[in-house]
């Protein structure tokens, strides 16, 4: 158990790749086919301790595969991950995913969902069960601990598999288009939540999403991917001060770095 | 709460009523027409029977019962066995399972003279007939159910280094439980099949034996009796099973219309 270990100051920026240098993830001439078809055709980058990435591209370009490579739930063809300083070789315990869709187990309540990477890692369980309840705190649900997830609607079941993945205080926090499946105003309002949970733990954070909005609102970098084959097209840092509130969209500076997302996309698309 | 017991009285209140006034119609039809028992006796005759011949339908409905639960359970232990067989073996997937799947279209009741034939007129006839026929949509369920996990979930657990085993303990086993308990119904009202065409072919005890006897001797009320006792004993054991369905299967809302498929 070292949580608050390697936090960096309160209050100030969290590190970046470039500049401080510590990198936690190492991604070196990563090549993915499947078959005849190849996904991902050589890709190189690094993500800095404490980093929150964003993964940007449009749909089908190989962003979820290449999040899964990282989680270690599929090998890469070529080129390799490491993840502080290992080889990524299958799943590790300093990893924590969230998906798509919240994956709950739905004869569970909300804490025994949280709960459920401590009983699969055999962790001692009263201790994570404070952990658990205090994650729940922060995710503003702790109200609901108690209750199967098909009582809660769909941003509280994400928010539910944030707590999860968070529990057994990963180093590395992978996110797999989280909020994808929800209404735009919820959307926004998980975006808010997800940087103020990000703030208070100081995890790594790999985020992919196809929302252009989504990635410059959350991140300190973003690393936009192009169509299949997918190679890095662009890299972007984002020097918005923290937090950021849903207002810091409509500034002029937020609108710039927007545009030039899009247009390194579209360029991608024309090609 | 009180909404949801006043829910359960109306769908309850329905059917009860609807009986109600078949048996008031049978009744009232029988006496008109002055239908002699032999060929149909009215339900308060059935009943009269029932209460006054309670002694010998229970002597014969006991071992009936007896068999049908002990092959049912048989068949819930051996087919949730297979079931895992066909889950984890490549061989057993690949080789066996379509031949269950393709066997189901042989009436297994016409195997019921062969047993006899192989184990003779005792027990031993019933309860492997009622064994074999609830096998199959046990195993076929609890099959789909270990297989029906989302491939999300899957992912989700190997993230977290979960093993084999707790993958099958904390996934695929709550998952299947839906599958099982449908399984169950399906297998609970077929042993009972198997135990009755059993006590047809050849027996000397049991409630099947005691309808043939009944009928050999044109005592149709008894008769009656009989089927109506073994109706509601199956009733009974299928209600069993939903109440532990409801209690086991917590987290999914009740369905509002209970399916069973026949075989």
């Amino acid at each position: 158990m070292r949580s608050a270990v390697a936090s960096p100051p309160p209050g100030l920026a969290p590190g970046r790749a470039r500049g401080d240098g510590a990198a936690i993830v190492r991604i070196t001439a990563l090549k993915k086919t499947f078959g005849d078809l190849e996904a991902i055709r050589q890709m190189s980058f690094d993500v800095g301790d404490g980093e929150f990435l964003s993964v940007l591209g449009p749909s089908g370009c190989g962003k979820s595969t290449l999040l899964m490579m990282i989680a270690g739930l599929i090998d890469p063809t070529a080129g390799e991950i490491r993840v502080q300083d290992a080889k990524v070789a299958g799943p590790r315990r300093e990893v924590g995913v969230v998906f798509q869709s919240p994956v709950l187990l739905p004869w569970r309540t909300v804490l025994q969902n949280v709960l459920f990477p401590i009983e699969l890692l055999k962790l001692p369980r009263p201790q994570y069960r404070r952990r658990a309840m205090e994650l729940l705190r922060m995710a503003k649900i702790d109200e609901y601990a108690g209750l199967l997830p098909r009582q809660l609607s769909g941003g509280m079941r994400q928010r539910v598999a944030i707590c999860r993945a968070l529990v057994h205080d990963p180093s590395i926090l992978l996110m797999d288009e989280p909020f994808s499946a929800l209404d735009a105003i919820t959307r926004d309002e998980m975006a808010v939540e997800l940087q103020r949970i990000w703030q208070a733990n100081r995890k790594t954070v790999i985020f992919v999403t196809h929302s252009i909005r989504e990635a410059a609102f959350l991140s300190d970098r973003v690393v936009v991917m192009g169509r299949r084959p997918a190679t890095i097209i662009d890299e972007l840092a984002i020097d918005l001060p923290r937090p950021r509130h849903i207002a810091v969209t409509e500034d002029e500076t937020f609108n710039r770095l927007v545009r030039h997302l899009r247009k390194a996309i579209e360029a991608s698309h024309a090609e | 709460m009180r909404n949801n017991i006043g829910k359960y009285a109306a769908t309850i209140a329905w059917p009860v009523l609807v009986t109600a006034l078949i048996l008031l119609a049978w009744e009232l039809s029988v006496r008109a027409l002055g239908i002699r028992s032999i060929i149909l006796p009215p339900p308060s005759v059935v009943f009269e029977t029932m209460a006054q011949r309670h002694d010998l339908l229970f002597a014969h409905l006991w071992p009936s019962l007896y068999l049908t639960v002990l092959g049912f359970v048989l068949s819930v232990i051996g087919g949730i066995v297979v079931a895992v067989l066909i889950t984890y073996s490549a061989i057993v997937r690949k080789g066996f399972y379509p031949v269950i799947v393709v066997s189901q279209v042989i009436p297994k009741i016409s195997i019921a003279p062969l047993f006899i034939v192989w184990f003779g007129t005792g027990t031993m006839s019933s309860l492997l007939l009622a064994f074999l026929v609830a096998f199959f949509p046990m195993t076929i369920n609890a099959a789909m159910g270990f297989e029906s996990i989302d491939e999300d979930i899957h992912r989700m657990a190997r993230t977290f280094m979960g093993s084999r085993w707790q993958i099958f303990w904390k996934i695929r086993m709550p998952n299947a439980l839906p599958y099982i308990f449908g399984g169950m119904k399906i297998s609970i009202t077929l042993a009972i099949i198997g135990v009755i065409v059993s006590e047809f072919v050849a027996s000397q005890e049991g409630i099947g034996y005691l309808i043939k006897l009944a009928g050999g001797l044109l005592d149709t009320p008894l008769m009656l009796a009989a089927i109506v006792a073994l109706s509601i004993s199956g009733l009974a054991l299928y209600a069993i099973i939903a109440a532990a369905e409801s209690w086991a299967v917590y987290w999914q809302p009740p369905p509002e219309a209970v399916g069973v498929a026949g075989g």
